[in-house]
C-alpha cells in the first residue's frame, strides 16, 4: 500500500485548479456568426371580377380601380436593419380578354413614394384562363427604399371596358425575405 | 438578435452540471454525504457546517455539444460548424445548470443512538431542452421546409430558484442494516415551466382552391408557461428592489412545498455492501404571485386580400391590416391565467453497491468478533453507482464505477469514471480530509476536460468545510 500517494494526489488536484483553462478556441468568431434566414410568406391576394370595371349606374367605365394596405412590419427597426434581399412573386390568372398594367407603389408613412413597380398582364378568354408571373428582385440601394415603406397601394388599368364583358382576373403574391442577423 | 444567440450559445456550453455527485455518493467521511443518502451510513458522532460553506454545489451541462465545437479554432467556417451542430442535436438534448449552497448544516447523536441532521440549502434548478425545429426555424427560415411540420411543442423548460429547510434521522436498526428519512419543506422563491406543449407550424404551397400561393398554418397549438413570483417581480424598479424582494421570500415567504428523502444502507456481507436512496419526492404548491400564460390555436394565414372597394371622396380604404392584426390576436389568443398548479420535484434516484478490500481501518483485525455478519470498514474498495433524475421529458440515467481508498487515517479520495447524458467518458475524484475535528472536502468530475474546459460538456464541482467530532 502506497500511502504516500497523498501528496501526489493533492498536488495533482492543486495543478488542476491552477491549471484548468479554456483554450484553442477563438471566441471572435462571435462576430462571424450571422442567421441567414430565408423566409416565405404571402403577402396580397384579389379577385377582380370583369364587372368590377363597369359602373351600371352611371353607365361608363372604371379604367383604373385601386385598394391600399398597410405592410407595417416593412418599415420595422429589425426589417430595416436585417433584410438584404426581398423577392416578389406575383401570379396573375386573367380570363378577361383584356391587358392589364398593374402598378404596385409603396408609400411611407408620410405618404411619399418609397418604391414603385409595374407590370402588364396579358389578355386570357373565359374558360381559358392565362398565367402571367411577374418577379421583382430587390436588393442593394433598393432594400433602403423599400424599408421605409408603410403601404402600398395597387392600381389595375384596363384599356376598356363594356357593360357585357366578362372573366376574372385573380392575384396571389408572395414574398421570400432574405434575411442577416 | 445575434448577440443574443452568441450569449445562448456560449452559455449552453459553458455552464454545466446536473445533480449528480457521483464522487460524494457514498463518501461517508463527508457529513453531507447523508444528504444523498439519508440512510448512509454515520461514522460521526456529530458535525457542524461552516455557515455558507459547509457544501457549494455547481453544476451546469449541456448534452451533445461543447464550447469547442462551436468557437474551436477551425478552418471550417462557424457558420458551417453552427449548423452542422444544428442537425446533430436533437430534441431531447438540453442545457442545465445546477446549483446549490448550504446555509446551514449540522447533525448530532441522539437517543437510541439515532442521528438527527438538519439544515437549509439554497438550490438554483434549471433544464431547457433544445427546441431543434425553432431553432432550425429561426436559422434557416421556412424557404427550404415548404411542407415540414415544425413541431412546436418541443419547447420544454423548468427554472427553480428555492429555499429548503430540511430535518432527518438516521438509525442502524440492525448490525447490518442502516436506514434514514429526511423531512423537507421547499420555499420557492422563484419559478417558471413550460412543458407538455404540442402543436406545429407549417408553410404549405397552396392548391388551386387555395386563395395565395402559401397557407401558413398553425395547427393544434396548445402551449403554456406557468409561473410563480414573476409576476410581482414586474412591477419593481431596478436590480436592487427585485434582488431583495426574491431573498425576502427565502424563509418561508414563498410558495411552499414538501417532499421526503428515503435511504438505506444494507451490508450484504462483510465485504458487499449495497446503498439506495430516494431524494425530493415532493412537490411543491404554487398559490401566490401565479401568473400562467396559454396559447391555443389553428389557424391558417394566407396574406391579406383587397377587396377594390367603390372610391368614395373623402373615405379612407379598408384597414386590411389591423384587421390581420385583430384576427391573428382572436385566433391565436394568449390568455393570462391566474390559477395555482403544482410542480413536482425533480426526483434523484440514487444506488451503490459495494466491494470493500484492503486492511481494516478499525483495529486491523479481519472479522469483528461481535460483529459477524456486519460490514468491516476496510481502506479500500470498488463499486458500481447508479443515478437518475426524472426530467420534463423522461428519466436521464448515469452509470458510474468507483475506486475508493483511505490513504491515512485523516484523508481519503474517490475516484469514479461515469457514463451519463454528457458523455461517456466523465472521471471525476474527490478528496476529504479530517484535520482534527475540521472537515474539508472537493470534489468534481470531467477532471480529463480541465485542460481545456471548452471540450467539456458538464463540469461538476462540489466543496465544503465542516467541523466534525468523531464517534469515542
Amino acid at each position: 500500500m502506497n500511502t504516500n500517494l497523498a501528496i501526489p494526489l493533492l498536488g495533482f488536484l492543486t495543478f488542476l485548479l491552477f491549471t484548468s483553462c479554456i483554450k484553442d478556441t477563438d471566441f471572435d468568431q462571435a462576430y462571424d456568426i450571422a442567421l441567414t434566414p430565408e423566409v416565405e410568406l404571402d403577402l396580397i391576394y384579389f379577385n377582380l371580377r370583369a364587372r368590377d370595371f363597369y359602373d351600371t349606374i352611371t353607365s361608363s367605365s372604371i379604367l383604373t380601380v385601386r385598394d391600399t394596405t398597410d405592410l407595417r412590419f416593412l418599415d420595422d427597426g429589425e426589417i430595416q436593419d436585417n433584410l438584404r434581399r426581398a423577392e416578389f412573386f406575383f401570379e396573375f390568372t386573367n380570363t378577361i380578354p383584356r391587358n392589364f398594367n398593374v402598378d404596385f407603389q409603396f408609400l411611407s408613412e408620410a405618404n411619399d413614394t418609397t418604391y414603385t413597380t409595374q407590370t402588364q398582364i396579358n389578355s386570357g378568354a373565359v374558360g381559358s384562363p392565362v398565367v402571367t408571373e411577374f418577379i421583382e428582385n430587390i436588393e442593394g440601394d433598393a432594400i433602403a427604399d423599400l424599408t421605409r415603406s408603410f403601404k402600398v397601394v395597387v392600381s389595375v388599368t384596363i384599356p376598356s371596358s363594356s357593360a357585357t364583358l366578362e372573366g376574372e382576373l385573380d392575384l396571389k403574391s408572395k414574398t421570400t425575405y432574405y434575411l442577416e442577423f | 438578435m445575434r448577440n443574443l444567440i452568441i450569449l445562448f450559445i456560449a452559455f449552453w456550453a459553458d455552464a454545466a452540471i446536473g445533480q449528480n455527485k457521483q464522487v460524494l455518493f457514498g463518501l461517508e467521511e463527508v457529513p453531507q454525504n447523508i444528504m444523498l443518502n439519508p440512510g448512509s451510513k454515520v461514522p460521526q458522532k456529530s458535525h457542524y457546517g461552516i455557515p455558507f460553506f459547509s457544501q457549494i454545489h455547481i453544476n451546469g451541462g449541456a448534452s451533445g455539444v461543447s464550447t469547442f465545437d462551436i468557437f474551436g479554432k477551425s478552418a471550417v467556417d462557424i457558420n458551417t460548424r453552427i449548423e452542422n451542430k444544428l442537425y446533430e442535436l436533437t430534441d431531447k438534448d438540453f442545457f442545465t445548470a445546477t446549483q446549490q449552497l448550504d446555509l446551514i448544516n449540522f447533525g448530532w447523536t441522539g437517543k437510541s443512538k439515532l442521528f438527527y441532521s438538519g439544515g437549509i440549502y439554497q438550490e438554483l434548478d434549471f433544464i431547457f431542452y433544445f427546441p431543434k425545429d425553432l431553432a432550425v426555424l429561426a436559422w434557416e427560415g421556412n424557404r427550404e421546409f415548404i411542407g415540414y411540420d415544425f413541431d412546436l411543442g418541443e419547447i420544454s423548460t423548468t427554472g427553480d430558484f428555492m429555499t429548503v429547510f430540511h430535518f432527518g434521522v438516521n438509525k442502524q436498526i440492525n448490525s447490518k442494516l442502516t436506514a434514514g428519512v429526511r423531512a423537507k419543506i421547499y420555499s420557492s422563491m422563484f419559478s417558471f415551466k413550460s412543458t407538455h406543449n404540442s402543436g406545429t407550424f407549417t408553410t404549405e404551397l397552396g392548391d388551386e382552391n387555395s386563395p395565395n400561393v402559401y397557407e401558413h398554418k398553425l395547427q393544434n397549438v396548445d402551449i403554456s408557461v406557468e409561473t410563480s413570483g414573476y409576476a410581482s417581480l414586474r412591477e419593481l424598479d431596478g436590480a436592487g428592489e427585485v434582488t431583495s424582494e426574491i431573498l425576502g421570500r427565502a424563509f418561508f415567504g414563498g410558495n411552499l412545498g414538501v417532499g421526503i428523502d428515503l435511504g438505506a444502507t444494507y451490508d450484504i456481507s462483510n465485504r458487499f455492501t449495497a446503498t439506495a436512496s430516494i431524494l425530493d419526492f415532493g412537490a411543491i404548491f404554487h398559490t401566490k404571485d401565479v401568473e400562467n400564460y396559454r396559447a391555443r390555436s389553428s389557424y391558417t394565414l394566407d396574406g391579406i386580400e383587397l377587396i377594390f372597394p367603390p372610391i368614395v371622396d373623402g373615405q379612407g380604404t379598408l384597414p386590411y391590416y389591423e384587421d390581420l392584426e385583430d384576427e391573428v390576436e382572436r385566433e391565436v389568443p394568449i390568455d393570462t391565467l391566474h390559477n395555482s398548479y403544482t410542480q413536482m420535484r425533480p426526483v434523484k434516484f440514487n444506488a451503490g453497491l459495494r466491494y470493500s478490500f484492503g486492511k481494516p481501518t478499525d483495529g486491523g483485525t479481519d472479522c469483528n468478533c461481535y460483529n459477524m455478519s456486519g460490514g468491516v470498514s476496510r481502506n479500500q474498495a470498488v463499486g458500481l453507482q447508479y443515478y437518475s433524475i426524472f426530467r420534463p421529458k423522461g428519466p436521464q440515467h448515469a452509470a458510474t464505477i468507483f475506486y475508493y481508498r483511505r490513504l491515512f487515517n485523516f484523508l481519503s479520495a474517490k475516484a469514479t469514471y461515469t457514463m451519463d447524458s454528457y458523455s461517456s467518458s466523465n472521471v471525476g475524484f474527490g478528496i476529504v480530509t479530517d484535520l482534527g475535528k475540521f472537515n474539508f472536502y472537493v470534489a468534481a468530475d470531467n477532471l480529463q476536460s480541465y485542460g481545456n474546459l471548452a471540450k467539456a460538456k458538464s463540469v461538476s464541482l462540489q466543496l465544503g468545510f465542516n467541523l466534525k467530532i468523531d464517534r469515542e
